[in-house]
């Protein structure tokens, strides 16, 4: 359980659109200040949805959130709040410098900052150019820029690295690690596992509308395990069991999980030999996030 | 109010910047000039009308030499209406639903709704940076036609004496009034319908069709209760404001308007009164999912 101040706080929020389809279901949701929280969930799952929710884009059918101190959409909450929802939006036949004096207007921002957030995103040579000739990866660093312009405490950003090529995505990955050093917290949605394991230290899975899980990538991946290949397996399995206990061993065809001290693996090698039983392998190490995103979503997408 | 003037400022930029605003400023002077001014002149100026057969005027119609007075700056602010009325209302609709339909279109309305303003301070700030853009376009017509008006004048040497200046200025006035109304008529429509292409074909199906067409028809089986139900229309009271200023001279025997200007003015306050609402309700009320 983590303690510290929450900058995100949801109780309850549910979004039903329609009265037949539940968007979001009874989402309870904590972000602590200075963390950058990786929204994880296939797509459809109600990301965007909550996302919009937070940024009082959208109104929740049931439930309430507090984000940057404040309920949703609230002018003292989102002159500290940054974001991208979905793709960013500007508008095409203004220069991104001029789209961003827009936002500086809206915003109360001096004009200076906006020099200052091109800087940051690399974007200062095109600057002068209109926005509807910026590549999808030029496009997405201006969404940043115009988050960065409050230089605000709270990044939300969904699926910021959606349309990138490989080398737009490890640069955006690397940007959104930078942002999140220090006291400024993110949010960020993705369906990319990868991407999540990379950027993020806490992690929320969301799967149909539900948090299913959060925690760190630790508490989601579980306990440090031993990996064992012995045979004959049901004679193994039977002395690992004795051995070890029944609640400590999992696995069939002879190989096995073992929830037990990594420290122990040359004791419980030298019984299985004593035993008489074969040892192949013998590992330790956790469950890939991938795997335990399978087992709360039923889902590979996104992998 | 900060947030409104901040939201302002930024509007003013992005309709600054916008090209299709130009164009239709660009249009419309353009329209004017060539229809109101430039060709009448050379018809005025060139041609002898016929004095028989089908193409001669209808008995009573002032000669040219009469009719060429009406372009003289004595009239311009007749003569600007006579023009472009009807076209220029079109066009400040059209400016007023790019102003709103685009911002669905391009999905930044997500982008102004979260950044600072409430929405309400965001629709207040954009509702006036379109009503100055129709002000301008308004201010833009009417130096237009007084510059072409003088400068007719002084080629033919003819009187350069310019209307009472309580005249320009309710010219000036009742184009803006009828510029904003079709302006805010387009902009609701873009918020109702989120989107740019359906507004501008409804409202131009509207200043078209709709009302012209019904009640021009029905007009001529019923006659006079028709007319009382059509003074509740907007088409008809900026057609009333227009013709409050008179006629310059170019037809006799027209009928006096239906309904007088007070009533014109109160009618399309109140039609534009009704589109800020409509859109307010609208912007505060809906989720924005776009």
């Amino acid at each position: 359980m983590r303690s510290g101040e929450l900058v995100i706080e949801t109780h309850g929020l549910t979004k039903r659109y329609g009265g037949e389809i539940l968007a979001v279901d009874a989402l309870d949701l904590n972000v602590y200040r200075g963390e950058v929280y990786g929204f994880l969930g296939p797509n459809g799952a109600g990301k965007t949805t909550t996302l919009r929710m937070l940024l009082g884009l959208i109104r929740p059918t049931a439930g309430n959130a507090t984000v940057a101190g404040t309920r949703p959409g609230a002018p003292a909450g989102l002159i500290k709040i940054g974001a991208i929802v979905e793709t960013p939006a500007f508008y095409p036949y203004l220069s991104g410098w001029d789209n961003l004096k827009v936002i500086a207007d809206y915003c109360r921002v001096p004009d200076g900052r906006i020099g200052a957030a091109l800087d940051q995103v690399e974007l200062t040579p095109r600057a002068g150019h209109k926005f509807a000739t910026y590549s999808m990866g030029m496009k997405q660093r201006l969404g940043v820029a115009a988050a960065l312009l409050k230089e605000p405490e709270l990044l939300i950003l969904d699926e910021p690295t959606n349309g990138l090529d490989p080398q737009g995505m490890i640069d955006m990955r690397k940007l959104i690690v930078e942002l999140g050093k220090g006291s400024r917290t993110v949010l960020v949605s993705s369906h990319l596992l990868g991407e999540v394991e990379q950027m993020c230290t806490r992690i929320g899975v969301i799967q149909k509308g539900r948090l299913v899980a959060e925690g760190t990538m630790e508490e989601l991946r579980g306990a440090i395990t031993l990996s064992v290949r012995a045979q004959p397996s049901a004679q193994a399995q039977e002395f690992l069991t004795r051995l070890l206990g029944a609640a400590a061993v999992t696995g069939e065809d002879g190989a096995f999980t073992l929830r037990v001290d990594p420290a122990r693996a040359a004791e419980i090698n030298r019984a299985l030999v004593t035993g008489g039983i074969e040892v192949s392998e013998l590992s330790s190490g956790r469950r890939s996030l991938e795997d335990v995103f399978i087992e709360l979503t039923g889902t590979e997408a996104g992998l | 109010m900060t947030r409104v003037l901040s939201v302002l400022n930024g509007e003013i930029l992005k309709l600054r910047k916008r090209p299709a605003v130009w164009i239709c400023i660009a249009i419309l002077v353009l329209i004017l000039l060539a229809f109101g001014y430039l060709i009448e002149y050379v018809i005025f100026t060139y041609t002898t009308p016929a004095t028989s057969g089908p193409n001669a005027p209808p008995p009573g119609t002032p000669s040219y030499k009469v009719l060429k007075q009406t372009l003289y700056p004595l009239h311009f602010v007749q003569n600007t209406f006579q023009g472009v009325a009807q076209l220029g209302g079109v066009l400040a609709m059209i400016i007023g639903v790019l102003a709103q339909g685009s911002e669905y279109g391009w999905g930044t309305i997500k982008t102004a709704f979260t950044q600072r303003p409430r929405r309400l301070e965001w629709l207040t700030g954009k509702l006036v940076s379109v009503a100055l853009t129709v002000l301008l376009m308004s201010l833009v017509l009417l130096l237009m036609a007084a510059a072409t008006s003088l400068a007719l004048a002084a080629i033919d040497g003819a009187d350069k004496t310019w209307p009472a200046t309580a005249t320009i200025v309710k010219g000036f006035l009742a184009t803006w009034l009828i510029y904003s109304f079709w302006a805010f008529f387009g902009f609701a429509l873009a918020t109702l319908f989120r989107q740019s292409a359906m507004a501008i074909g409804l409202g131009l199906a509207y200043a078209l069709v709709i009302e012209a067409l019904i009640f021009g028809l029905l007009s001529g089986f019923v006659g006079d209760p028709v007319r009382r139900v059509q003074q509740w229309f907007p088409l008809a009271n900026a057609g009333y404001l227009v013709q409050s200023f008179g006629q310059p001279g170019r037809f006799r025997g027209e009928a006096a308007p239906y309904a007088d200007a007070t009533h014109a003015v109160v009618m399309l306050s109140l039609y534009t009164a009704a589109f800020i609402v409509l859109a307010a309700v609208l912007i505060q009320r809906r989720d924005v999912t776009s």
